[in-house]
């Protein structure tokens, strides 16, 4: 998954682990994280070919009814109880390779991050699970080695901060004809209520890929990591005969009380110059679905929105990050997603489909400024995005996977940089389109072994021809932006 | 230092969260002896093993998960202490009933079985009718000459099951399928063996399975599923 660009404290993560689990015992050889302590179930039980973090229809409402089925952690002596610690670990070591020296290092493509050596990259802490028959919890804690979308330097071990947190309420009530499951939620990242694998966090693969987040292939403002854990959302949804699920969340930045614990570390608070923390006003979030169970298939067909307020960054040769005292500018996003799933041992296959289209208004007049400390010159613009992927995992062992995205959208040379060669300066087109295979292996379902590669067959609005992209006055092509890494996960 | 104030911060709402607990009678604790089993039929062994609706208690949709509507209740205490004491070791046993089970007490267990036997169990349709026919004939008249006596002999004449054999009819297609080929696999690791320990076996307590499922094809298998799965 994808693991924001955080600042705070590495030491602070265990800490916070450590405070939340208020104990901690030996863990047992055979257990693996959380959740599957709490339950007992094997990876495979919940997640797709025990690909976490696709959810199979189990994973959905374990996830629907507040992570509180199974046995809470001994916390209180009340009850009977499962012997292991509400936390876990999760170790990525990677081999990425990049061709940066190719595109000059622009802005947001693993500048000051060469292809690196095999090494440990990423580590994640999850904390969380069930607290009462009504109330549970999942929190994640990560840092990482390097950071894409940290301009001009890595993001090193000491940027580690708050990474998905939740907690969620949830009442479930059964009639012989009825099936009614409500709850509610309090978390820092619009999308990661998702249970569909459609959206955010939890879409495509759990790895984390410098790629996400380059800032020459342009993302929606949902879909995109401005407002990742530096925003809390409280929401309220319904579930209703397993089939007809509605949504609706408000997102804030907070600024300060009780509920700015969950953005600890994330900027806009200790923000660098020029990183993407983002600051919003109140901001609704809708999704509605259709959820369909027959035989080992599932579908799901749905409606996502949401109308953010983002101020911009500041104005005029600032470099500082987004901030209060700016305008405000406005992103309408709204789309389709759909996914289908066939789970019947020992075949797994998973497939999904989005499109979301965003409607910007730059905040002006005079001046129009938005929330990523850049300046477009229009007052309105609009960007759609396009993913869709399909997975197979066989004895969840053996896997593959294809997804593509696709974005276009209007020119604006003061938000996209890239000249086209010949064109006579910028074009200012955000169009971009990319392929990205992936294998995997995984010997133990808390190892996984993996390689994927992602191939830009459009980056600028260029879609053929070699170096007819500038940049610094170097030329070069979509291929240049291409990226792959090998890595091998473990969770604990 | 900030980092220790979003540990309190964090702590405490987890603590005043837990303050917030209901009433057990939706309760999802697999932990709590006191949760009864008609409540963990509703919470938990709902989401897989059918809802409600069309979809009565115990007709699951997915055949990953057997259909316990109308079982019977001795076979389902006696499966239900296998999962308890991990001595049923099917793969799908222990991706999710070793955890269900590991803390049911013997009154929870007796009372999911009595739940969920009491159940209408509803047929599955769809089946190609060759499969079925070629599992009539099997049912019916066993595989004689492979050693597989008529499984109505044991099963009963609707496949309905008796105490501890277990009712057969309307269970999913892939479930029989599968769990023929654990009896299988069971035969193969023991065959030329002796004294091998109940412990080596997925279903050690299937033993009297293990003979009469390597008798059988693979297409006979999917065939005596297609057969039990349409049986009203």
């Amino acid at each position: 998954m994808k693991v924001s660009n955080l600042l705070g404290k590495a030491k602070g993560s265990a800490l916070l682990l450590l405070g939340t689990a208020s104990v901690v015992v030996s863990m047992d050889a055979n257990a693996i994280p959380v959740f599957a302590r709490q339950t007992g179930f094997k990876c495979v039980a919940c997640h797709v070919g025990g690909m976490y973090p696709q959810l199979t229809s189990l994973g959905r409402m374990f996830k629907l009814t507040g992570y509180t089925m199974g046995n809470r952690p001994n916390l209180t002596d009340l009850e009977v109880q499962n012997d292991y610690p509400p936390v876990a670990v999760m170790v990525q070591g990677a081999r990425q390779y990049y061709n940066n020296t190719s595109t000059q290092g622009l802005p947001g493509h693993g500048q000051g991050v060469p292809s690196s050596s095999m090494n440990v990259q990423v580590v994640s802490f999850f904390a969380g699970g069930k607290i009462t028959d009504n109330v549970g919890a999942f929190m994640q804690w990560t840092g990482q080695k390097y950071d894409n979308t940290q301009t001009g330097s890595q993001a090193g071990w000491n940027a580690a901060a708050i990474d998905n947190t939740e907690f969620r309420y949830a009442d479930r009530t059964v009639t012989p004809t009825t099936d009614t499951v409500v709850g509610a939620y309090v978390n820092n990242r619009a999308t990661m209520s998702d249970v569909w694998n459609n959206m955010g966090p939890w879409q495509s693969g759990w790895i984390n890929y410098f790629n996400s987040g380059n800032a020459q292939a342009p993302t929606t403002f949902l879909m995109g990591e401005t407002t990742q854990h530096t925003a809390v959302g409280a929401g309220a949804y319904i579930f209703q005969n397993k089939t007809w699920y509605g949504e609706l969340a408000v997102y804030k930045s907070p600024t300060h009380g009780p509920l700015s614990a969950l953005t600890a570390g994330a900027p806009p608070s200790n923000a660098a110059a020029g990183s993407n923390g983002t600051v919003i006003d109140p901001t609704p979030y809708l999704r509605l679905a259709y959820n369909k169970e027959w035989g080992p298939h599932n579908f799901e067909f749905g409606l996502h929105g949401m109308m953010a307020y983002a101020h911009g960054s500041g104005l005029l040769g600032s470099t500082g990050p987004s901030d209060y005292s700016q305008p405000v500018s406005t992103y309408r996003d709204v789309g389709f997603d759909s996914q289908y799933q066939y789970v019947l041992d020992p075949h797994y296959f998973s497939a999904h489909a989005r499109i979301t289209r965003e409607y910007m208004n730059n905040a002006g007049p005079g001046v129009f400024a938005n929330y990523s400390n850049l300046t477009p010159v229009n007052a309105t613009d609009n960007l759609t995005e396009t993913y869709v992927d399909a997975i197979y995992v066989y004895q969840a062992k053996y896997g593959a996977q294809l997804s593509y995205q696709n974005v276009t959208g209007s020119n604006d040379v003061g938000l996209y940089s890239m000249a086209v060669n010949g064109a006579g300066g910028l074009t200012g087109n955000p169009n971009w389109s990319a392929w990205t295979p992936h294998v995997f292996y995984a010997p133990w379902q808390n190892v996984r072994i993996g390689y994927m590669y992602t191939f830009y067959t459009q980056m600028g609005g260029v879609t053929s021809g070699n170096n007819n992209l500038v940049f610094n006055g170097t030329k070069f092509s979509p291929a240049n932006f291409n990226t792959s890494m090998l890595y091998i996960g473990f969770v604990y | 230092m900030k980092n220790i104030k979003t540990i309190l911060t964090l702590s405490a709402m987890s603590l005043a969260l837990g303050a917030c607990s209901t009433g057990l009678d939706k309760s999802r604790n697999l932990g709590n002896p006191n949760v009864t089993g008609n409540t963990l039929a509703q919470q938990v062994c709902s989401v897989c093993h059918g809802g409600i609706g069309n979809d009565v208690n115990g007709n699951s949709v997915n055949p990953r998960y057997p259909k316990l509507a109308g079982q019977q209740k001795e076979y389902l205490v006696a499966e239900m202490n296998e999962f308890h004491n991990h001595t049923r070791k099917d793969p799908m046993a222990q991706a999710m009933m070793w955890g269900i089970a590991r803390n049911f007490t013997p009154k929870q267990i007796d009372e999911l079985a009595n739940f969920y036997s009491n159940q209408k169990p509803i047929p599955d349709s769809g089946q190609k009718a060759a499969l079925v026919a070629e599992g009539d004939k099997i049912f019916h008249e066993g595989v004689l000459d492979k050693g597989v006596p008529a499984c109505m002999g044991c099963h009963g004449a609707n496949a309905e099951g008796n105490g501890p054999i277990p009712r057969l009819a309307s269970q999913h297609a892939d479930y029989i399928y599968k769990q023929l080929s654990v009896f299988n696999t069971d035969e193969v690791y023991t065959e030329g063996k002796e004294n091998v320990p109940d412990s080596d076996l997925e279903r050690p307590q299937g033993a009297v399975m293990e003979g009469i499922a390597h008798g059988l094809t693979e297409q006979q298998r999917r065939a005596m599923g297609a057969y039990l799965s349409s049986l009203h």
